[in-house]
């Protein structure tokens, strides 16, 4: 399909930044990113997990994962 | 279990009341997590805090285990947060329009309440 082809996936980096910097940078992140496009983000932050969660219910994305990488690091997968 | 509020955008206000690092990161720190949710954010400042907006001064405040000041501020601002100043400020503290940060409203009590007179959520540090 046309639209899954055009798919793009982003990623972001915040390994070292603390709450709420993380959810700060996905916010700034999200205006360059299109509806359809999934953007991977990398986070070290402890309240990452239930933050993201929150975020991408605020703002209506869906969060497909957000797996522990060991380490305390964080991989979240969204939707958008 | 959050509220289900989905699209819901809110309107937040944070009051600031002095320029110590316990009166400007919760309002920072908090106004970020609204801001990046898609929250109208107004931060005001009282005479009291108003030397915090003196140009380069937010960017010294420092926090042990705490985010960086410069960055949240940055942050908050390209989302579009708004930043007001109490007018009572300049001759309450000596202050210049000239030595404020750029991008600050300088305003008056009557218009900042007006302002929020439709926030949901008010803070004051």
């Amino acid at each position: 399909m046309g639209v899954e082809k055009n798919m793009v996936t982003h990623t972001l980096d915040t390994l070292g930044l603390k709450c709420p910097q993380p959810i700060l940078k996905v916010a700034a992140k999200a205006k360059e990113i299109q509806p359809g496009d999934m953007l991977e983000v990398l986070a070290d932050c402890h309240s990452f997990p239930d933050d993201i969660k929150a975020w991408c219910t605020r703002t209506n994305k869906t969060l497909l994962v957000c797996a522990n990488e060991g380490g305390g690091k964080f991989k979240a997968q969204i939707q958008f | 279990m959050l509220p289900q509020r989905g699209y819901f955008m809110g309107k937040v206000a944070m009051i600031c009341n002095g320029t110590e690092p316990k009166n400007l990161y919760p309002a920072f720190i908090l106004g970020s997590s609204a801001v990046a949710s898609g929250d109208d954010l107004i931060l005001f400042f009282t005479p009291t805090a108003a030397p915090a907006l003196r140009k380069g001064e937010l960017e010294k405040i420092k926090g042990k285990g705490l985010p960086d000041m410069a960055d949240l501020v940055e942050g908050v601002m390209a989302l579009g947060a708004r930043i007001m100043l109490c007018e009572l400020a300049f001759d309450a503290k000596d202050m210049k329009k000239e030595e404020i940060r750029d991008g600050v409203e300088v305003v008056g009590a009557t218009t900042f309440m007006a302002e929020i007179s439709d926030a949901q959520t008010t803070f004051s540090f």
